[in-house]
Formats: C-alpha cells, sequence, structure tokens
C-alpha cells in the first residue's frame, strides 16, 4: 500500500564517505571538465531560496559553469515555499531544465508520476563520487535514479558561543535531558529565550517532534509512523509531546507569530540561547559579518533515552533534478552532472557559500570550523531521516500534521484529541 | 410663527449635532489614512537610520534613497511592465466584448437575452478557486495542440484571457444597464434606415457607450492591477510576473529591511493611486452604474 | 420605460440580412463561448473532480471517489470547522459591524456635513489598494519594530504576539479587512443615495422627523435594490476571503479558512481531490446570495 517511505540511508557509511574527505577526486576537477557539457545548452535552471546568500551562490556557480562549459544558463530564482507549494503545477507546464529539489518522498511521487527525467546516465558518468547510500536516496521505486545530491545539512542545536560563555553553559556537554531542561532554565533566568521556535510556517516545529520522537522512541518507531505501520494515538507519541510541553515555557511569547526567519533574527539579536534548525541559513549569518558567523555553533540534541542514545538525526539531502517536461531535458542533465560534481561543488564553496557537500570527493580542506562541526555531527549518528515533511506523504504533512502541532502549540492540553484527528485523518487518506 | 422658531432650535441643536459628527468622523479618517501614511514616511527614511535610533525618532535625514534601491534591485519596472502588458489588453478586450454582449441584448429582443445576462453576472461571482485546476489543465492541453506549451500557461497570454472571461459579467451588466436607458428610438431609426447591425454598433451606440466605458475602463484596470490569485497560479516565471503577484515574493527577500519594503509598496500602488485621484469621478460612477439599475 | 410597445413593433419588423445574422453571431457567440470554455467548464469540471482520487497530473489515474472528498472534509477534518468557524465570524463582523458602518458613513457624508469630500476619497483610498499592498502595509504596522508595537512600548526584540495570538489575531485580522470593506461600501451606498430624491429627505425634515427617523423611514426602505446588492457583496465578500489571510500566513493553516483550505490543498503530492471539494462547498454557499442577487438585478426583466 505505502510505497516504501525510507530510502535506507541508514548507513554509517553515508557519514564516513562525507566526512572523510580528500580521497580520490579531491582536485579532481580535471577529470570532468567539460564532459559532453559542450554545446546542449542553452538551458534554465529552478533555483530555491531566495535569501541573498542563495541568490548569491547560485549566480557565481551560474557564471563558474558556464565559463567552464561555453554554455547558456538562464537562472529562475524563486521563493522556497512558493516553490514547493506549486511544483506540481510547474513540473507539468515549463519546468526549468534541472532544478533544485530534496531526496525522498518528496523526489518520489514525482519520479512515479513521470514529471522526472531519468538521470542514470549521469550516474553512470559521475556515480562514483557519492556513497552508496547517497544513490539509494537518489532512486525511485523503478530501480532508476532521478536526483543528483549536492549538499545536505544537519538538525541540531544552535546556539552563540559568546552567549553561551556569559552565561556560564556548556552545550557540547549536556549528558542527558536534565540537563539540558538545567540549561534552558539557566538561560531563562538571565532574561533570555532558553529555546526559541517561530512555527507561523507550520514546518518548523516537526525539527523538534522529529529530534524528540527519535530521541524518545528511536529511529524505528520513528519512520515506521511516518510511514503509517504506527500509530499517533500511540501512548509513545503521547510521550513526545509531554517532553515537548515542558519545553515551552522556556519558548518565546510569540511562537505562532514567528517563522523560522524570526527563530534565525532571535538568534542573530542574541536574544535566546538555543534554537533547533538545519544549518543551511549559517550563510545568513556571514551576510550580517564574519564575526557574527564565527560565533555560531551547533551541537545534537541531547539524549533522553539512553537506548537510543544520540543515534538518529535529521539531516536532510538537497540535490538537483531534471524535469522531464523541459525544454531541453538533455541539457538539463548536462547541467546537474556539472554542478553536482566536485567541479561544481567547488564553485560554490568558492563563492562563499557555507554548504557541506554530498560529494564524497570533495575537498574539505577550506572548510571552516562551523562546516566541520555539522560534519561531525552528522558523523555521530547512525541514522538518518530526511525531516518529517520529506519522509511522508505531501497531503499528510502540511494539511495535517503542521496544523496539529501549531494547534499543540496554542493548547498543550487538547494533545489527545489532537493525535485523534491526526491519525483519524491518516486512516481517511486515499491509497496511492 | 412657532413652526419657524421651533425649526430655528431644531435646526441649531441639529447643526451642532452636525459639528460633532463631522469632528468624530474627521478623527476617524485620519487615523484611516494613518497606515497608508506611516508606510509612506517610514519610506523615506534610510533603514539604518531607523535601526539605529528607533522608529519613533525624528530622522537625521528623508531621502529617496529606499525608492532608488527599490526601483534597482526589486525589479520593478519589469513587473510594472508586466502589469501594464497585463492589465491594458485585458480591459480594452473585456470592454470591447462587454459592449457587444450588452449591445445585442438590449438594442434585440432575443427570447436568450435574460439567460445571457443571468449567465454572466453569475459567472463574474464565482470564486476563483473554483476554476483553477481544470484550468491549469485546459491551458496546458490548448497549448500542447498548438505545439507551444507555454502558450497560455506562464505566459502573459493566459492571465489576459482569463481576466477577460471573468470580468465580462460585470462589464455586461453595467453596460446593457446603462443602454437600457437610451431610447429604443435611436435605434429604431437606424435599423428603418437599413443600417447593418455592424454599423447600428460601431456608429451609433459604440459612441454613446463613451461615459460607462471611461467608468468601467477605470474600475477594471484597477481590479485587474489589483489582481493576486491568477498571476501566482498560472505563471512560474519570475520574470513575467506583474507587480502585485511579485510582492509577496518580494515581502519574503527583503523581510529585514521594512523601509525598502515601504518604498517598493508605494511604488507599486502608485498607478492605481493615482487613478483614483485624477479618474475620482469616473471611478465612483462606475461603481453606480453596477450597483443600481438606471 | 414605454418600451414594450416599440418592441412588439421591432419584433414584427425584422428579419436579418445574413450579413447581420453573421454579425450579431459572431457578436454573441465569441464572448459567450469565451466565457464558458474559460469559466464554466472549469467550474464544472472542478465540481466533477471533487466526486473523484486524483494527483492532478496525469487524466488517466482520476478514480472515482463518490462523496469520500466530502465525507473527509466533514468527518475527519477539524481545521475545516475552524476555516467555516471563522467565516461565518467573518460574516456576523461584516454583516453587523463594517457594513453598518459604511452605510451610516455613506448617509452622513451624503448629508455633506463639513469636509465630506475629504471623507469621501479618505475612507476610499483602501479600496484602491491592491490586498498585496494592504498586507504590506499592516504587516508594516503590527511587525516587532513597527509602528503598532512601539507605540506599546516593545521594541524590536520583545514584541507583543498578535498574528500568533489566537484571542486577538481574528479582531486584527477582520480589522485590515474592514479598513477595506467599509470604504468599498460606504461607496456603494452614496452613490445608491445620490439617486434617492431629496424632496424626500427634505419633506421628512420638516415634518420634524430625527435625521436617524428620517434614515430608517425614509432612507433605507427606498433604497431597497442597493440594499439588497450590499448584503449580497457582504455575505460573498466574507465567503471568499482569502489574499489578507494569505499575505499574512501564507498557505500554512495558521489562521484557517475557506479560500485558504482551497488554495493548500490544490497543490499536488496527494491523491485527493479535496481542494476540488472545498472549491466545491464554497461555491455551494455562495449560490444562496448569488441567486438573491440575480433576482434583485433581473427581477423587472424577467416579468
Amino acid at each position: 500500500m505505502m510505497s516504501e517511505q525510507n530510502n535506507g540511508i541508514s548507513r554509517r557509511s553515508v557519514l564516513k564517505g562525507a566526512a572523510v574527505g580528500g580521497i580520490g577526486l579531491a582536485a579532481g576537477g580535471s577529470l570532468l571538465a567539460s564532459c559532453g557539457t559542450k554545446d546542449v545548452g542553452p538551458m534554465m535552471w529552478g533555483g530555491r531560496g531566495l535569501e541573498e546568500s542563495s541568490v548569491q551562490w547560485h549566480e557565481a556557480v551560474k557564471t563558474a559553469f558556464e565559463t567552464a562549459t561555453g554554455n547558456t544558463v538562464t537562472l529562475n530564482m524563486n521563493d522556497a515555499g512558493a516553490f514547493q507549494d506549486n511544483l506540481s503545477q510547474y513540473l507539468q507546464g515549463t519546468p526549468d531544465d534541472g532544478f533544485d529539489w530534496m531526496a525522498g518522498y518528496r523526489m518520489q511521487f514525482y519520479s512515479d508520476q513521470g514529471l522526472l527525467e531519468d538521470v542514470s546516465s549521469v550516474w553512470d558518468s559521475i556515480g562514483d563520487q557519492f556513497a552508496e547510500s547517497y544513490k539509494i536516496a537518489s532512486t525511485g521505486s523503478d530501480g532508476k535514479q532521478y536526483f543528483l545530491p549536492t549538499s545536505w545539512y544537519p538538525w541540531g542545536l544552535h546556539y552563540r558561543k559568546s552567549t553561551m560563555t556569559e552565561l556560564g553553559l556548556d552545550p557540547e556537554n549536556i549528558a542527558n535531558w536534565d540537563d539540558f531542561m538545567k540549561m534552558l532554565e539557566a538561560t531563562k533566568k538571565k532574561g533570555l529565550i532558553g529555546y526559541a521556535l517561530g512555527d507561523k510556517g507550520g514546518w518548523e516545529a516537526m525539527g523538534t517532534f522529529d529530534i524528540l520522537n527519535a530521541r524518545i522512541n528511536g529511529y524505528q518507531f520513528h519512520v515506521d509512523l511516518l510511514a503509517g505501520k504506527e500509530k499517533w494515538t500511540d501512548a509513545k507519541v503521547a510521550e513526545v509531546f509531554k517532553y515537548f510541553e515542558m519545553m515551552i515555557p522556556y519558548m518565546n511569547k510569540n511562537v505562532l507569530d514567528i517563522s523560522w526567519e524570526g527563530m534565525r533574527d532571535l538568534l542573530l539579536q542574541k536574544k535566546c540561547g538555543a534554537m533547533m534548525m538545519g544549518s543551511w541559513f549559517s550563510g545568513d549569518f556571514k551576510t550580517l559579518s564574519q564575526a557574527d558567523y564565527d560565533d555560531l555553533w551547533i551541537v545534537p540534541f541531547p539524549e533522553i533515552n539512553p537506548t537510543h542514545g544520540r543515534d538518529t538525526i535529521d539531516a536532510p539531502i538537497d540535490g538537483l533534478c531534471v524535469a522531464a517536461n523541459g525544454a531541453n531535458p538533455e541539457g538539463g542533465k548536462a547541467l546537474v552532472e556539472w554542478l553536482a560534481s566536485a567541479e561544481g561543488m567547488q564553485a560554490r564553496l568558492d563563492s562563499g557559500n557555507t554548504f557541506t557537500s554530498a560529494n564524497k570527493g570533495q575537498d574539505t580542506s577550506s572548510y571552516d570550523p562551523f562546516q566541520n562541526q555539522q560534519l561531525a555531527v552528522m558523523g555521530e549518528a547512525k541514522y538518518i531521516t530526511q525531516f518529517l515533511d520529506r519522509d511522508t506523504r505531501q497531503d499528510f504533512a502540511n494539511p495535517v500534521v503542521a496544523p496539529a502541532i501549531q494547534n499543540f502549540l496554542r493548547a498543550p492540553k487538547d494533545i489527545t484529541k489532537i493525535l485523534e484527528g491526526v491519525q483519524a485523518q491518516w486512516d481517511a487518506l486515499p491509497a496511492l | 410663527m412657532t413652526t419657524i422658531v421651533v425649526d430655528k432650535k431644531y435646526k441649531n441643536s441639529q447643526k451642532t449635532k452636525d459639528r460633532v459628527i463631522s469632528i468624530f468622523i474627521g478623527f476617524f479618517a485620519l487615523a484611516w489614512l494613518f497606515p497608508i501614511a506611516w508606510t509612506i514616511w517610514s519610506s523615506l527614511r534610510p533603514y539604518n537610520d531607523v535601526i539605529a535610533n528607533g522608529v519613533f525618532s525624528v530622522p537625521e535625514t528623508l531621502n529617496f534613497d529606499n525608492y532608488y534601491n527599490a526601483v534597482r534591485l526589486m525589479k520593478l519596472p519589469m513587473y510594472l511592465t508586466n502589469s501594464f502588458l497585463i492589465t491594458f489588453p485585458a480591459v480594452v478586450l473585456t470592454l470591447g466584448f462587454g459592449s457587444l454582449i450588452a449591445f445585442v441584448v438590449s438594442r434585440y429582443s432575443f427570447k436568450f437575452n435574460v439567460a445571457l445576462l443571468l449567465f454572466f453576472t453569475a459567472g463574474n461571482l464565482l470564486p476563483q478557486q473554483l476554476v483553477f485546476i481544470p484550468l491549469f489543465k485546459m491551458y496546458l492541453a490548448i497549448g500542447d495542440f498548438f505545439g507551444n506549451r507555454a502558450l497560455l500557461y506562464d505566459s502573459i497570454v493566459g492571465v489576459v484571457l482569463i481576466h477577460v472571461a471573468f470580468q465580462l459579467g460585470f462589464a455586461t451588466f453595467v453596460l446593457s444597464s446603462y443602454l437600457k436607458t437610451i431610447p429604443k428610438e435611436i435605434s429604431e431609426s437606424a435599423m428603418v434606415d437599413g443600417a447593418s447591425v455592424w454599423v447600428h454598433y460601431t456608429k451609433i451606440i459604440l459612441p454613446l457607450l463613451r461615459p460607462p466605458l471611461a467608468s468601467l475602463a477605470v474600475l477594471m484596470t484597477t481590479w485587474i492591477y489589483n489582481d493576486f490569485f491568477w498571476a501566482l497560479v498560472l505563471m512560474k516565471s519570475d520574470s513575467k510576473r506583474p507587480i502585485t503577484s511579485a510582492l509577496a515574493r518580494l515581502q519574503g527577500e527583503f523581510v529585514t529591511d521594512f523601509n525598502l519594503l515601504a518604498a517598493g509598496a508605494v511604488v507599486a500602488a502608485l498607478p492605481t493611486l493615482l487613478i483614483f485621484i485624477v479618474l475620482r469621478k469616473q471611478f465612483v460612477s462606475g461603481l453606480t452604474l453596477g450597483s443600481t439599475k438606471g | 420605460m414605454t418600451s414594450t410597445a416599440t418592441n412588439a413593433t421591432v419584433r414584427r419588423r425584422r428579419s436579418f440580412s445574413p450579413k447581420d445574422r453573421l454579425t450579431l453571431t459572431a457578436f454573441v457567440g465569441i464572448p459567450t463561448a469565451f466565457h464558458i470554455l474559460l469559466v464554466w467548464i472549469p467550474a464544472i469540471g472542478t465540481i466533477g473532480l471533487s466526486f473523484t482520487f486524483w494527483t492532478g497530473i496525469h487524466i488517466s489515474d482520476i478514480k472515482w471517489a463518490g462523496l469520500q472528498n466530502y465525507n473527509n472534509i466533514f468527518t475527519g477534518t477539524p481545521v475545516f470547522w475552524d476555516a467555516i468557524w471563522h467565516n461565518v465570524i467573518w460574516l456576523v463582523w461584516f454583516g453587523l459591524i463594517a457594513t453598518p458602518l459604511g452605510i451610516l458613513l455613506a448617509y452622513q457624508i451624503d448629508r455633506q456635513i463639513k469636509g465630506h469630500r475629504f471623507y469621501e476619497s479618505a475612507f476610499f483610498v483602501p479600496v484602491v489598494l491592491s490586498l498585496a499592498v494592504t498586507g504590506i502595509i499592516w504587516n508594516f504596522m503590527l511587525q516587532p519594530g513597527g509602528f503598532v508595537q512601539g507605540m506599546l512600548g516593545r521594541d524590536i526584540g520583545n514584541p507583543i504576539s498578535i498574528y500568533g495570538n489566537y484571542d486577538i489575531n481574528t479582531y486584527v485580522i477582520l480589522g485590515i479587512a474592514s479598513w477595506r470593506h467599509i470604504g468599498y461600501i460606504m461607496l456603494l451606498y452614496l452613490s445608491g443615495l445620490k439617486s434617492v430624491d431629496s424632496s424626500l429627505k427634505e419633506a421628512s425634515a420638516i415634518d420634524g422627523a430625527t435625521e436617524w427617523q428620517t434614515f430608517r423611514k425614509v432612507i433605507l426602505p427606498t433604497m431597497k435594490p442597493v440594499n439588497i446588492i450590499i448584503i449580497v457583496i457582504t455575505v460573498i465578500d466574507s465567503l471568499r476571503a482569502f489574499d489578507i489571510v494569505y499575505m499574512i500566513y501564507g498557505s500554512s493553516t495558521g489562521w484557517p479558512i475557506l479560500g485558504i483550505l482551497v488554495f493548500q490543498n490544490i497543490s499536488g503530492g496527494g491523491m485527493s481531490m479535496k481542494g476540488a471539494a472545498y472549491a466545491v462547498i464554497l461555491f455551494v454557499l455562495c449560490i444562496g446570495p448569488m441567486i438573491t442577487y440575480l433576482k434583485q438585478s433581473f427581477a423587472e426583466d424577467v416579468k
């Protein structure tokens, strides 16, 4: 009934591959140079994310591509949220040839519908630059590849080192939930927000839910829950929300007023202690100043249940797809091949973008401490999930789970009723 | 004599009441305009000034820097051009088509007249969301039929056409109401003189329709220019979007620089504001025609 | 109107030349075909789709679902009832507060109290602004570091919760919507009032009636056609509300309302056509007011 939700990115090998780096095709741009990418243009590249840092690296990479291959690329930048909402129309209509997208269920749905171009040939060409489990994440249900990974990032507790020093706290050495609560308490006593959260967009709080569920109930339960094999009315899920509720007194008072940008701004303006988020936003800190960027740090969410420790992490993989209905699918394949290769990734790094590459041949010697810390955080985990709204059906994540969590944040006491509603709506979903 | 005295007393107390009412409403009118004034005020202040000194501070400088930057960074000329390219043809086509139907329905007595008017007016009241999914598929299908998928989807033509289709109802209704007030004798004599339908329409009726056409033009321009929904869902290329649909995106992109955003919003609002100020009479009479029947 | 007699004469006399027949067919046919193709056919299509399961992608995948989408909405989707509740509140607010205020304003301005020309423009300006601009203006007023927060003494790091505060956000949203709606109603009513015979108003005043009595007993009844139009517009706009909420909350259900639910469920990624079902429910709710509007506007013609 439900197609395989988890693409099996659960092996340590994934992390080893990315974290080690410097091996193999480190400076291997030359092997890739202009391999079959000449004269297949012009092509269009659909980019996601309108923050200044995002636009900047897209343009830098586009220029690098044009210089390296002599093809012309038109860049079509989009607001990430609107792009996601309208992807179905986008892919059916007149999509760009290559476009930024995500791995996991979100990719599989569209490949199953025939809206994505088969890029197995690209994998044949540069597949050895990626660890095996990335290939699994990029494979559709028919066994062919539809996705090229470029970057990934961990979801973890972000904070400013300077703030923590002032508060006399040491987030790197929180051993369990009690320590975590003590940290939040200490932060609150000093007049700061212990745990910043903004859930106006409906998805931000999923990060907190995901990690609490994984910590308390373990990776397998989390995956099974999102696949519909476990019930939301299970006592285990209620347990998750119990812990969630314990954090509410330490959150900002306007959780439902602000979106992720608001959360980020709270950290930017030193108004909070910790914030659970994916590291993609770090570029915004750099935009503010190098000093602010150097002040930023990340640690995994603390352990709650010793059985599971800190063995799971949300580490969504972002990358590229080629649209089947694009004007120039061959050009699209050439585009994504170059972009996902070590050469393309290097261009992105060179532009100053502080992401962590999915390419195992990536020269990570230029990684700054924060990038290395991201790798360390991801490296510590045994199991990787993609984030709730990428790991389950799209007509469930946003229309059902997002408002459920928002309702919980509004009225925590209603959680039983809310969870019953969630389960009922899952049961009512028509089979795909 | 008593009546006059009573009258005067009544008039005086009424006058004081009126003065109070006027002041009361005046207060509200100013409050009404305040948000707009605040936005314009904010757009004239540089962002750094506000951040440094606070929102209520007396400004160090007031300049048009934000406007200069808004035009530059937000690609406003491109979006405004798109707005124009959508609005102008849409208004012309709507008025043209509307006048054709209104003409036939009010000058000739066909059995289907009322049904047709009912039909168009009802169509105008339909919610936009009711139509979207099949319309999207239809646009793609028509595009494929002519060999160009982007013929209607992600194109200005497609957005123009759906605006026309939706606004036809109102235009038809207003123009036919107006035509009902024009004596039949004019058409009578034309037909007796042997004028063809075409001549009847172009030489006699159309010139008479100038007043409501002007009013409708003003109204339609405002409505179509201000529309948000169609360009949002029917266009994928940012470069083709009109200013109103682009504003949502711009708000996301420049969310932290409020003053810059304010300038962008003011520029976006300028065309309709100008139309309203300059052509207010037409605006009002257009609504009048639409709300009451002659 | 004395056209009935002339009408009859015209009918008898008429016989159209082929050229005329062609012109008439084109005049009526082209716009009508257009309207049917782009409005009515998709509308019927959506109604049909609401009874199916479909991803929205390949037509061959359409599966009949009967009433399952509706069943799901009515019995299995709590946020739907939140949305309906918000639509109802919107309607009640507009009906009992915003629209009457607009009417009262129109009446006072029509009486030409001092400054009435300025007031007429002032209240109407928000109507000519696009809802996108309106959203930005109000986001601007209410955001952290904005005017309202500043007046409440809260700086940018410590704002009070407005859009996320479920005790007050409804009123804030309705306030913003009213900011527009009142001016619109005011102008519609004003234009209707202008056509009321002024001698009626004067006669009433001479008879010693107070302004309020004049309004209630003389003006209001005379304005029956306009009253109906105003009521219909109030109802339909309350049901169709979308733009302002979208500007504030995006497509998340931060403050659910029917229009947002349609939009949220229309984008692909699922198998149900719940979005279509929502749109149909919205449409059905509008039918009553629509028919009232049509009856009022065309009563004479149908006779």
